[in-house]
């Protein structure tokens, strides 16, 4: 009876499956609360989570969550972020800095296949890694010298974001490349070019390098983190670097960051996640002008660049990513009206056009979507002058209630010429007020489900 | 690409109404400009048309014989009229074996023009079957949210499901204002589609296995013949029964044809796939008995046409992973006609012991 029953287990363990699923997006895109969402739907399968087969064919029997195996990376705060979630009123959940983990144990009973008749009830271990799409942004640094990631660097701080980077120029340029190098100088003109990235990211940009400036995670204040691109000319460039001189600090620095902080993220973490989810919020960066939507496109083409396998040996060997299904979602639909929901999805495969088509050469299976991981609004329809209009009902962030039409989602990337004559205003709500233990109310949560894990659940 | 740019509707600004339902002074009204939007509906394109035509052969609408039509209405009328007449003349002439003649042919041609308008509803009924098929076969890959929630209440009518239906009730409380037009058409799919596509398949499975066992068993090809037209026909109108189509003489031909001409143009791929497996089948078959291996090819054939048939009777296209498959049912159609070949030899068993016994 014992030796069957530990036979039993023994064959059991061997046929539960462990999957590792990556959630990254840009910073503000929704990734908590997207998590927080998911480990909720899982728990309450009962919930209305009909896409996803095994919960419609009733096999889906709950979800647990359990100490995660890599002890060396922070939890993922799902018990703050529901409770945020539930409180009174109830908030959005405090966005996470740096990466972090939550693993789940999704219980099922099996649908088909002939595992069924060794084990009917099987377990799938689900780890959910949570990283700042930002550090994906460091990826082209790896193949880009100092001299040349200094040039483009430039280039970016002086055409589009001059407003906000004229501090940090003006006082990198009284630095004397060849002057004997100063600690607690390069410290502070590092600080100021820190404090520009992130004007620059309040403004809504987010093509930002490199990435663990904005988003340190563990490494606040460490020298590593003190750098910047060089601010002199060509000719100046062009000469030999003097030993001990601000220049050959900066170059070191520069090529320290690279080897200790970016090639560990690859090596240890994204080169051991099997599904990929890249949430975009496209609403913030429309709000936030043709500036942000345009940096948006390149920062988003950055981090898809990761997906894509090796173009050069050196990344090639770096990660030979197990990634083989990629989601692209569009975040906040609960923001617009249903209607406008064709266009943000059409928006979100313009503004990542050149990426998508990459991937599908690399035949990695690409979905998108969107979605909203809770649902603040409720859709109704008012009466406009005999009429019906779409409109929206929520609370806003303070608290008033909002019977609004958030305009419309343009269907493609917006002409200079829509600038001009439009201003984009969609308003931000807050989290509905719940009962307790009710079920998240959620769109499209249970299909992204069933693309992630979905074929695990069988 | 860059027209549409150009002709692109105005995108209109944020809102805010207040509680009463009365919006507030907007001062970047571009409402004047909507006269752009009908831009999103573009006729399809020509091409596809004619492809779809070559695919679905049969229900387009085709010139219809007017004078045909007028002539045979006239002829039925006026044959009406004269017997109506005659009975009259009888009547008054007290030749009561005219008067009964007369009654019969009129009650005659009553009946005939009954029949033939109930054909020709269900021709119509058929028709419009296919139509509407057409159409949510337009709307299932659509991302738009449009006319999807009519579609499918249009689907539910055309397939006799009644209102308080609790699959369709079921449906109606899982419907979100979000949801697209592909999206509720999968939904309509999987709520009310996927039980009668297991009866279906459970319909075409017995079809099939009965096919095989009676040509397995039948000693003339004729016979053979006469079976498997008679199975396929009974199996034909019970799965259009059950997505709700209900056939006449003319309907059911004309469904036939059209089944058969789709089986031609559409099925080669898909038998050409298939056919080492059936080969496979039929030779393991053909080792145990030649009479099996034709068992097995009617029953094949059965399964086949049984398949085919529903996907041109759903309402809606199948979707991935729904499709019924041959594998299965192949299997379960040779451990049919194994057992009854096991049978076979069981019951010959002791006859042959009893030779074997004989003295030489």
């Amino acid at each position: 009876m014992g030796v069957t029953r530990t036979l039993r287990n023994h064959v059991r363990r061997g046929l539960d499956t462990q999957l590792r699923l990556a959630v990254t997006g840009l910073s503000q895109a929704g990734k908590t609360a997207f998590i927080t969402s998911l480990a909720a739907q899982l728990q309450h399968p009962d919930a209305a989570l009909e896409w996803l087969g095994a919960a419609r064919e009733q096999r889906l029997l709950g979800a647990r969550r359990l100490p995660q195996p890599d002890l060396g990376i922070p939890r993922f705060p799902l018990d703050e972020a529901l409770e945020a979630l539930q409180s009174d009123p109830p908030r959005w959940p405090e966005p996470t800095r740096g990466l972090s983990e939550m693993r789940l144990a999704i219980r099922y009973r099996r649908g088909q296949g002939l595992q069924r008749y060794w084990a009917e009830d099987a377990t799938l271990y689900l780890d959910v890694f949570d990283y700042p799409g930002e550090w994906l942004l460091d990826l082209p640094l790896l193949t880009l010298s100092y001299a040349e990631w200094s040039h483009q660097a430039l280039q970016q701080a002086r055409e589009l974001r001059a407003g906000l980077s004229r501090e940090w120029l003006q006082a990198a340029q009284r630095l004397d490349p060849d002057a004997e190098a100063d600690e607690n100088r390069l410290a502070e003109v590092a600080a100021l070019y820190t404090r520009y990235l992130h004007a620059a990211k309040a403004a809504g940009f987010a093509l930002i390098q490199p990435g663990r400036f904005i988003l340190p995670g563990d490494l606040e204040g460490a020298p590593v983190l003190q750098f910047f691109p060089a601010p002199w000319s060509s000719e100046q460039l062009a000469a030999p670097v003097r030993s001990g001189s601000f220049r050959a600090a900066l170059e070191k620095r520069y090529r320290h960051y690279r080897r200790s902080v970016i090639k560990p993220f690859y090596r240890d973490h994204f080169s051991r996640f099997d599904r990929q989810i890249v949430l975009v919020d496209c609403l913030s960066a429309l709000n936030a002008g043709p500036q942000a939507v345009e940096d948006t496109r390149q920062a988003l083409q950055a981090i898809m660049e990761n997906f894509r396998y090796g173009r050069r040996d050196l990344l090639h060997r770096l990660f030979r990513s197990r990634i083989d299904r990629v989601v692209l979602a569009a975040t906040k639909a609960d923001h617009v009206t249903p209607e406008q929901h064709p266009r943000l999805l059409s928006l979100l495969r313009d503004l990542l056009a050149e990426p998508q088509q990459l991937l599908r050469y690399h035949a990695l299976s690409l979905h998108s979507l969107c979605l909203a991981a809770v649902s603040a609004t409720r859709a109704v329809s008012v009466d406009d002058g005999g009429k019906p209009h779409p409109a929206l009902q929520g609370e806003s962030l303070r608290g008033e209630s909002l019977l609004i039409y958030p305009g419309d989602v343009p269907e493609r990337i917006p002409e200079p010429a829509v600038w001009q004559q439009h201003q984009f205003a969609f308003s931000a709500f807050r989290p509905p007020r719940l009962p307790r233990q009710a079920p998240l109310p959620h769109m499209r949560m249970d299909q992204v489900l069933e693309i992630l894990i979905g074929d695990h659940l069988r | 690409m860059t027209d549409a740019r150009d002709t692109a509707p105005p995108l209109r600004p944020a809102r805010r109404f207040d509680d009463g339902g009365r919006r507030e002074e907007d001062p970047l009204t571009l409402q004047a400009h909507r006269e752009f939007v009908p831009g999103q509906q573009l006729a399809p394109e020509p091409q596809d048309a004619e492809a779809d035509a070559l695919l679905a052969p049969g229900f387009e609408r085709r010139p219809r014989r007017r004078w045909l039509a007028g002539l045979l209405l006239a002829t039925l009328l006026l044959g009406g009229l004269q017997f109506g007449a005659w009975l009259l003349d009888a009547w008054r002439g007290d030749s009561l074996l005219g008067v009964a003649w007369s009654a019969l042919a009129l009650a005659a041609i009553g009946l005939g023009g009954g029949a033939l308008l109930r054909e020709l509803w269900r021709l119509r009924q058929l028709r419009g079957h296919m139509l509407l098929r057409d159409r949510a076969g337009d709307h299932w890959g659509s991302e738009a949210i449009g006319e999807g929630l009519a579609l499918c209440q249009q689907l539910r009518k055309d397939s006799g499901i009644a209102e308080q239906d609790p699959r369709w009730q079921a449906f109606l409380a899982g419907d979100a204002a979000h949801h697209s037009d592909a999206e509720r058409l999968q939904r309509y799919a999987r709520h009310l589609l996927t039980p009668r596509d297991q009866q279906a398949r459970a319909e075409v499975s017995r079809a099939a296995s009965e096919t095989a066992v009676m040509v397995a068993v039948s000693p003339l090809a004729w016979v053979d013949m006469l079976l498997l037209a008679w199975r396929t026909l009974r199996m034909l109108e019970r799965i259009a029964g059950l997505y709700g189509l209900r056939l006449g003489y003319a309907s059911r031909l004309q469904l036939f044809r059209s089944l058969l001409l789709n089986m031609a143009l559409t099925g080669a791929a898909e038998l050409a796939s298939d056919a080492g497996a059936d080969l496979l089948a039929l030779g393991v078959a053909g080792r145990l008995s030649t009479r099996l291996a034709q068992g097995l090819g009617a029953g094949l054939i059965t399964a086949r046409l049984g398949f085919r048939a529903m996907a041109l009777c759903r309402p809606l296209p199948f979707g991935e992973g729904e499709r019924p498959r041959l594998s299965t049912l192949r299997q379960a159609l040779l451990a049919d006609l194994q057992r009854l070949a096991g049978k076979d030899r069981e019951s010959n068993r002791p006859q042959e012991q009893y030779r074997e016994n004989q003295p030489r």
